[in-house]
């Protein structure tokens, strides 16, 4: 790569860094409390919100991870990536309800509506926020490494420094303008890995001339080998479920797309919205942007795998390298909208759960252990040094602790599930489910994700967290069903009824 | 619809699917698990469509009967079109796509959103109206008023 095309690499990256920081400050105008702090509660329209969703929902990994899955055991990975209407079903499930309650009381993080609904149960506000930190956790620090790398990769700059000029910045107008900012800043860089979606899927069709030519060439191709590096292709490679067990496509269809309702950047999304009348239009604009941020996951990989099937390009030694390795041969315009998309997508995942993990370290745990803040004032002062201080941490530890770093990687989606679903999916959807089996659905979420971070195996090629999900959800109905009932207060009544 | 009375049995069936959906993967019956699956999603949204225990018919029949049906051929289809073409190059494609994809496509992506996302968006009264809303608000507002005025006393 000439230092030309490195040069404006770097520049349209750091103008789409700046803009977001200038969002960011912008939005500070906007924050006059700390439901609007914390929450941005009832402030935005659907197109903001779901540009943001989208955004927030489409990791890094979706971009970088996901093509390089599909490069390496073909189509089963699809099942993910096009999982749009995941959004509509998500938002028919739980948005008038999630809604509703920030009409009830007030509420600003995930832990305020477990709160209206299970009368205060601290227990249950507690377990639930520690797994959906070491959810956040996760997702952050991978992002993290996964922007700073991009950098490190392509002009060999020290991922320290990377890490503490991107996420560093980002964690600035962050800590300043917290979910407002968030939501914006995550709504801009949404709309930039849409264009640069558009950009890709065109120029996919220009260099392979449709979908039909990738499917002979990885279908014929063989094995492909340069220097010590092999690629076998394969007829079975392209329909429907790769070559993966056929069960892990089974779990890929399932867990995205119910769990989209789970993921705490969905949920706090349903009360960012102003009017829940929009919720459908949210739905139809979350869903068309996500359909054309699948499809570029998708086209990438394939234009990858024609490229290596048809000789163009060596086979990969990376299969994650699958996206700059096709945006390389496509030349400059395909180099600066990918690169930059990369970058949004860690960015807005990125601020997303550093809000998240800073508002459950300054508002739900200490609210957990009883400790209230006196002013409005005080808690986001809190809550702004709190965010400040994660973000400078979790710079330093995604840079320091490579092993530490993957191993958390395995936290993440099916484990931010386990710890929502009997709080909201179960709790909001039954009146019956009361505090003594959500706290069992939650303890037992707790200790099997722990217990399979360290190693417990399960049974079948399922991912693990399936089966940490269905445990959480049967404890959580079973004991309910067989426990005496809560007395819900009259207000949620009103909401379960809607 | 009236629900009132099963959504206690629907919670279980909830529960019970996902038991069985677990147990199907182990074993690695992938196709009445992705069944099973469609049901699973199905029961979720008949629940997130209720109010006050009434499931909109209108609704249940678009879009949500058609999109399970359109889901569930949609695996139907991927699942024969994969054995049909297991090991060799496909004699022919759709759209451009390996046939066992292309329902993929097809059916579960462009399906889907034409389905739920379209059909949410055209039936939206059906999941809540301004009538529903305004109603749940000046009722959460009469009991506010209520306990203010029970606090005062």
């Amino acid at each position: 790569m000439s230092a030309g095309v490195k040069f404006a690499i770097i520049g349209f990256s750091f103008a789409m860094l700046v803009v977001s920081l200038l969002i960011g400050l912008w939005a500070k105008r906007k924050v006059k409390s700390a439901k609007e702090y914390f929450g941005s509660t009832g402030l935005f329209g659907p197109v903001s919100v779901g540009l943001s969703s989208t955004a927030a929902v489409a990791s890094a990994f979706a971009l970088v991870g996901v093509p390089g899955i599909l490069y390496s055991t073909g189509n089963a990975m699809n099942f993910w990536m096009l999982s749009s209407a995941a959004f509509a079903m998500a938002y028919i499930i739980l948005g008038k309800k999630v809604r509703a309650m920030s009409e009830i009381g007030q509420v600003a993080s995930l832990g305020d509506i477990s709160d209206l609904r299970f009368n205060n149960n601290k227990l249950i506000k507690g377990l639930m926020s520690v797994i959906i930190f070491l959810g956040c956790i996760a997702y952050l620090a991978a992002q993290i490494k996964a922007g700073s790398e991009l950098f490190n990769n392509l002009l060999g700059w020290s991922p320290i420094v990377t890490g503490l000029i991107i996420f560093g910045i980002l964690t600035i107008y962050t800590a300043i303008s917290g979910e407002v900012g968030g939501l914006l800043t995550q709504a801009f860089q949404g709309f930039v890995m849409v264009v640069a979606g558009i950009i890709i899927i065109a120029s996919f069709f220009i260099i392979t001339g449709g979908f039909e030519n990738v499917l002979e060439v990885v279908a014929n191709a063989g094995t492909v080998t340069s220097g010590d590096i092999s690629k076998t292709f394969g007829p079975g490679f392209l329909d429907a479920w790769g070559i993966l067990p056929k069960s892990t496509a089974m779990a890929w269809v399932i867990i995205p797309i119910l769990g989209t309702v789970g993921q705490p950047q969905v949920l706090t999304r349903m009360y960012a919205l102003k009017d829940p009348k929009d919720m459908p239009k949210l739905g139809l604009y979350a869903g068309l942007a996500h359909m054309i941020v699948g499809f570029f996951a998708l086209v990438v990989a394939y234009g990858a795998l024609y490229l290596v099937g048809s000789g163009e390009i060596a086979p990969l030694a990376v299969a994650d390298n699958a996206i700059f390795a096709y945006a390389d041969y496509l030349g400059l315009y395909a180099q600066l909208f990918v690169y930059a998309a990369v970058l949004a997508a860690a960015m807005s995942s990125a601020s997303m759960f550093l809000t998240l993990s800073g508002n459950i370290i300054a508002r739900d745990l200490p609210s957990a252990f009883g400790k209230d803040f006196k002013t409005e004032e005080k808690q986001m002062q809190v809550a702004k040094i709190t965010i400040f201080a994660i973000g400078i941490l979790s710079i330093l530890f995604s840079l320091t602790s490579a092993e530490m770093v993957a191993i958390l990687g395995t936290f993440g989606w099916g484990t931010l599930m386990s710890g929502t679903f009997p709080v909201f999916i179960i709790g909001l959807l039954w009146k019956r489910a009361n505090s003594k089996g959500v706290i069992a659905g939650l303890g037992l979420s707790l200790v099997l994700n722990v217990a399979s971070l360290l190693g417990m195996t399960w049974p079948g090629a399922l991912p693990w967290y399936v089966n940490v999900i269905t445990i959480s959800i049967l404890a959580t109905v079973f004991v309910s069903l067989f426990t005496k009932e809560d007395i819900n207060d009259e207000k949620v009544e009103l909401v379960l009824d809607l | 619809m009236d629900i009132q009375g099963k959504r206690t049995p629907i919670i279980i069936a909830i529960a019970l699917l996902w038991a069985a959906i677990t147990v199907l993967g182990w074993y690695e019956m992938y196709m009445p698990g992705l069944f099973l699956g469609v049901i699973l999603m199905f029961l979720h949204m008949v629940l997130g469509v209720s109010i006050k225990n009434k499931v909109s018919k209108k609704f249940l029949i678009y879009p949500l009967l058609p999109w399970a049906v359109i889901w569930a051929v949609s695996f139907y289809l991927s699942d024969i079109h994969s054995k049909m073409f297991a090991g060799v190059m496909p004699d022919f494609t759709i759209l451009g796509f390996h046939p066992s994809f292309s329902w993929t496509v097809i059916l579960y992506w462009i399906g889907g959103v034409l389905t739920l996302t379209l059909g949410f968006v055209a039936l939206k009264d059906e999941w809540l109206s301004e009538k529903d809303w305004e109603e749940f608000k000046g009722k959460v507002q009469k009991i506010d008023e209520r306990q203010k005025g029970g606090q005062q006393s």
